[in-house]
């Protein structure tokens, strides 16, 4: 993995995790809060609710006194206390019932006597007036009763004459579940008889409603969501009680506590009440945490970019300079960075420290070769006193040639290291032919003629000279392929071998032999050019044959070599030594 | 106002009739009663008294005229009119005294018939004459002779809704306005009297009239007296 992915992960993972989570956490914890806020919240307004409640059926009560102080019907009562089994009596407190009902808007009236013996009813059943015998159907002091399949909701006054209490006036008014503003249920000893506003089935709340205990507040986990069942019966005012119970001998107590079977519950689904909300914080805590996360992936990208920057900076370099082979000098420019993060450029600087040492000893041992390869040019050079210096002087010619051609400095470099071993494979040929004086034999020159190959075994395994290689091998090839050791033709022997052919004859032409004098500078510049096409390359001679003249046209300068010399010299070749004349040289190997 | 001022005209050329008659006209130019009827089921919300509105097809003024009594106040020579009694009759039906309004001579008697399948308890609690009749049941009637003139207020214990006035007269000469608002008392001896008219709500109204033989007397009530100096003593004082 990339260190900018690995950077960017890493810090990116963990905070988004963390985010993630700490949002999710706080999201559970508010939607918690709110929760228990709503449901507080709704056991306020059901308590409240059944305060009302409660509030309304006191005034009802209240009102209901009133109405049971009308002296027409204290009349009434009397007149049918004074003839029981009477019809006309009876009729007359129905009809006087009708017409209360009527007035005031209750739908089923009764009255008892002081005992709790009823002795009239009326009924209103589809906008008329009907009778309603009480004794078939005794309605409850307080509380709910079903009558005609409807469910009524009951209040009692007693109906006093001085101290005398004549009897009780039972009125019923028709309860509806709906006319609520909230969700609820009506039970009668735990059995739903209506429900409003529920969603859920009927048998399913009763299920759930057998685990609540009646008039207590109760929640319930249902399909639909978590149900708050809470009683809207606020306990009947103990004076009230009192004071009906004391004007009320036994008998009436006992419709009373039959009501305590029917229970109104209000009903409130606190999931789906609640839902809204959540749902709202669910949104806004999303939003925010896409956000949140949005901005760490900005921030980790960011972050991990300033990381990796400089890293990828030097790994940019380390790897240009792997492709090139140049070392990269980070002090240069790494310095010139003044905003580099502290350990990229500890890091720059030890590339860079590492790489100069690399440099250096590269350099040293680049040096060290060099001395080597020269060493062993002069080792070779020194057993014969009459090519003293060859190998250098070789060298020296093959360069002033390569350079007026424009070689590349690599190519410059194999000529130059090539020239100076070119003859390095004369090591494996026995000085007896190399310095005979005579002709040498057909046999010999076989011999002589193994020393490129020679040359080539040699330098084979020695590391750092394989570039050299060609020019020690093949500068006895011919243009014409004429040549040894292969009769390479014309452009199959590398320009560099070719290049030190030409030097190399030059320099054995103008030099002394033990069999001949050496040849001055135009004769062999002559034979040079007379050559060019069969054994040498033409276009090589060309140069060689210019570079000649130049020289020759200067001049003042009697020792063509000499001239040549400083040509390389003047073309700014330099093999890092002192210059050194061959002859010198010569004379110093001679001591 | 045509009807009225028709009457006028015509009670006018009837001037020269019979001796000892007096002939008038209410004039009643505003409802005076506020009648409460019990709203039928459905229509009444509980608590809210409900206006019915005017009975249909029924002139609410003339209700208000049919509703005046007539009676004279003369010299007490012509009051004693012993002689005079009638027997006149309020029925008890659908919870409602029929008629409401009776006018009689003192010493009267007049009967209460139920007729309704449900008690009544009829009594009344006023000056000249309190009674009280008890409980009793359809098909029975029971009988009040009224010897004090003035006005006797009744009332049913068992139905506070019912409601009728009997008004007793000094003499023998009572009337009722007819819906119209005219009415008539003949046989009047020439004499000065004082014709008075009663409404329930308005009260009442005494206008001085002088009967002779040869002509018949006209009055006309304006009820209420609108103006008149016994309308604002109050504001007077």
């Amino acid at each position: 993995m990339r260190l900018g992915a690995r950077t960017f992960l890493w810090s990116f993972v963990p905070v988004a995790l963390l985010l993630t989570g700490s949002f999710w956490t706080v999201q559970r914890l508010v939607v918690r809060e709110v929760r228990q806020e709503f449901r507080a919240s709704v056991r306020e307004t059901q308590s409240s609710l059944a305060r009302m409640r409660s509030a309304a059926e006191q005034r009802n009560r209240r009102i209901l006194k009133v109405v049971a102080e009308n002296p027409a019907l204290k009349n009434g009562l009397q007149l049918a206390l004074q003839r029981r089994g009477d019809a006309e009596a009876r009729r007359t407190l129905e009809d006087q019932l009708m017409e209360m009902g009527e007035e005031l808007g209750f739908e089923v009236l009764s009255i008892s006597d002081a005992v709790g013996k009823p002795l009239a009813g009326a009924m209103r059943e589809g906008g008329a007036w009907t009778r309603f015998d009480p004794g078939a159907t005794p309605l409850p002091r307080e509380g709910y009763f079903t009558a005609g399949g409807k469910t009524y909701q009951a209040s009692s006054a007693t109906v006093d004459l001085a101290d005398e209490n004549l009897g009780t006036l039972t009125v019923g008014e028709r309860f509806e579940l709906s006319s609520l503003p909230v969700a609820a249920i009506l039970t009668r000893e735990g059995k739903i008889v209506e429900s409003h506003g529920v969603e859920e089935s009927r048998a399913d709340l009763q299920s759930q409603l057998a685990h609540c205990s009646p008039g207590a507040e109760c929640e319930a986990r249902l399909a639909s969501g978590t149900y708050l069942f809470a009683s809207m019966e606020a306990a009947p005012p103990e004076a009230e009680e009192a004071e009906a119970g004391a004007g009320l001998p036994a008998g009436a107590a006992g419709p009373g506590k039959q009501t305590a079977a029917y229970q109104l519950c209000s009903v409130v689904n606190l999931d789906s009440a609640a839902r809204p909300i959540q749902a709202m914080l669910r949104n806004s805590f999303s939003i925010a945490s896409v956000l949140a996360l949005v901005g760490t992936m900005i921030l980790s990208g960011v972050s991990s970019r300033s990381i990796v920057r400089p890293i990828s900076e030097v790994v940019a370099r380390l790897r240009e300079s792997e492709a090139t082979g140049e070392l990269p000098d980070f002090q240069a420019n790494g310095s010139g960075r003044a905003g580099g993060v502290q350990e990229i450029r500890e890091l720059r600087d030890s590339f860079a420290r590492a790489a100069t040492a690399v440099r250096e000893s590269r350099e040293r041992l680049r040096q060290a070769s060099i001395e080597f390869i020269q060493s062993l040019a002069s080792a070779l050079d020194a057993r014969d006193p009459y090519t003293a210096g060859h190998s250098r002087r070789v060298s020296q010619y093959a360069c002033a040639i390569a350079r007026s051609m424009k070689l590349p400095p690599k190519e410059l470099e194999e000529v130059r290291v090539g020239a100076l071993l070119h003859d390095i494979g004369k090591i494996g040929v026995a000085d007896s032919i190399l310095q005979k004086p005579d002709r040498l034999s057909e046999e010999e020159h076989r011999l002589i003629k193994e020393h490129p190959s020679i040359g080539r075994r040699i330098l084979d395994g020695v590391q750092g000279l394989q570039p050299y290689l060609g020019v020690v091998e093949l500068h006895h090839e011919n243009w014409d392929g004429s040549g040894y050791p292969h009769g390479l033709r014309s452009e199959e022997t590398p320009l560099a071998a070719r290049i030190v052919k030409i030097a190399d004859a030059y320099d054995a032409m103008t030099s002394d032999r033990p069999y001949r004098r050496g040849m001055p500078h135009e004769e062999a510049l002559a034979v040079i050019a007379k050559f060019a096409g069969t054994q040498m390359d033409p276009n090589v001679v060309q140069v060689f044959l210019q570079l000649g003249r130049q020289e020759d046209e200067l001049g003042a300068v009697l020792d063509p070599r000499d001239s040549l010399h400083r040509l390389a010299e003047a073309v700014g070749f330099s093999n890092g030594a002192a210059p050194v004349a061959g002859r010198e040289l010569t004379g110093k190997e001679k001591s | 106002m045509g009807p009225v001022s028709r009457l006028i005209v015509w009670v006018c050329l009837a001037g020269a009739a019979e001796a000892g008659h007096i002939r008038g006209t209410v004039v009643i130019e505003k409802k005076l009663t506020r009648r409460t009827v019990t709203a039928s089921a459905g229509a009444y919300q509980r608590g809210m008294g409900v206006d019915p509105g005017p009975p249909p097809a029924a002139d609410p003024l003339a209700f208000e005229r049919s509703h005046v009594a007539i009676y004279l106040e003369g010299p007490p020579t012509a009051a004693s009119g012993g002689a005079n009694q009638i027997a006149a009759s309020i029925a008890q039906t659908h919870r409602e005294f029929e008629p409401d309004l009776v006018v009689i001579p003192a010493g009267s008697t007049v009967s209460f018939p139920n007729f309704d399948p449900i008690f009544h308890n009829v009594f009344s609690l006023s000056k000249p004459k309190s009674f009280d009749l008890g409980n009793y049941p359809q098909g029975e009637t029971r009988m009040v002779t009224f010897a004090k003139p003035g006005i006797v207020f009744v009332n049913c214990r068992l139905h506070p809704n019912m409601a009728a006035s009997i008004v007793v007269s000094p003499t023998r000469w009572v009337a009722k306005a007819d819906s119209e608002g005219r009415f008539d008392l003949s046989g009047v001896p020439a004499g000065e009297y004082t014709v008075v008219a009663w409404h329930k709500s308005a009260g009442f109204f005494r206008q001085r009239v002088t009967v002779s033989e040869q002509q018949a007397a006209e009055v006309r009530f304006l009820i209420p007296l609108l103006g008149n100096a016994t309308a604002q003593p109050a504001a007077a004082r």
